[in-house]
């Protein structure tokens, strides 16, 4: 069954197709929300209160949109509140953005394991590295670059401007590289 | 008119600016040009690209027992 045909069944209260939809964005919604709060239970709840918004304004949704685009909208608020919630420490700066492009150190990406997915120590260079940075700029970065939506899209998602989404898009793949440069260099 | 040659910090801020934005302007000819005769920017390039592809392949697939609270909170369970 198409997308558009399971939407207006779960709007008219089948469950079924409801069950459907929710089983084909869980994956997508709870591996983003791992990505930015870097911890399977708040994934876990995030993507739990993800789908209760759903649900509960599916009746809302415009078959103009599209379904993926409006539930990382309501996964992206979720997140951000989660982490207004827990924050517990403070992020990088960007007062000084040329320090981004300051080169101490030098490693030799051609050592970097990138594509070995179960890699403990790369995963935990990445996990260290993303967590410095503020969660609306995980955000960004995480929408355009790891989810491949468009900057337009993104914008739309985040409800900024497409200016304020570049910016942030380019300061968090400045400083995310940087991070793992020196990690990297030791 | 002689305009001053683009510096390797300018390439490296626009490398993070542009990739994936498909553009063509006199700016990205420009770094295009300097990259093709700086071995030490085209590493960085590299290195944003493999940045990206790191957390793009870091992927973690939602728990067996996660899926059935979900579905039992929602009240969907089969």
């Amino acid at each position: 069954m198409e997308e558009k045909q399971l939407i207006e069944k779960a709007q008219s209260g089948d469950k079924h197709a409801l069950a459907e939809l929710v089983k084909k964005y869980e994956q997508t919604i709870y591996n983003f929300s791992f990505k930015i709060c870097r911890d399977k239970n708040y994934a876990e709840q995030i993507m739990q209160e993800t789908f209760y918004s759903m649900v509960k304004s599916l009746h809302q949704f415009d078959h103009n949109a599209k379904l993926s685009t409006w539930l990382y909208r309501i996964v992206a608020n979720h997140c951000l509140m989660m982490a207004r919630k827990l924050k517990s420490r403070s992020f990088v700066s960007f007062d000084d953005e040329e320090n981004l492009f300051e080169e101490k150190y030098a490693a030799d990406w051609n050592s970097i394991p990138y594509n070995e997915t179960e890699n403990e120590e790369l995963k935990s260079i990445l996990d260290k590295a993303i967590q410095n940075l503020s969660p609306d700029y995980r955000v960004v970065f995480l929408l355009r670059d790891v989810e491949g939506l468009s900057t337009e899209e993104t914008a739309q998602v985040t409800e900024l401007s497409i200016p304020a989404v570049k910016s942030r898009l380019h300061r968090a793949r400045a400083f995310l590289r940087k991070e793992i440069n020196e990690a990297f260099s030791k | 008119m002689n305009k001053e040659k683009i510096t390797c910090k300018e390439v490296m801020k626009h490398v993070c600016e542009s990739l994936g934005e498909n553009l063509n302007d006199e700016k990205c000819l420009e770094v295009k040009k300097h990259l093709d005769g700086c071995p030490n920017c085209r590493e960085y390039f590299k290195s944003v690209e493999i940045t990206i592809e790191c957390y793009r392949k870091y992927n973690v697939e939602v728990p067996e027992e996660a899926h059935n609270r979900l579905m039992k909170m929602l009240g969907l369970e089969e």
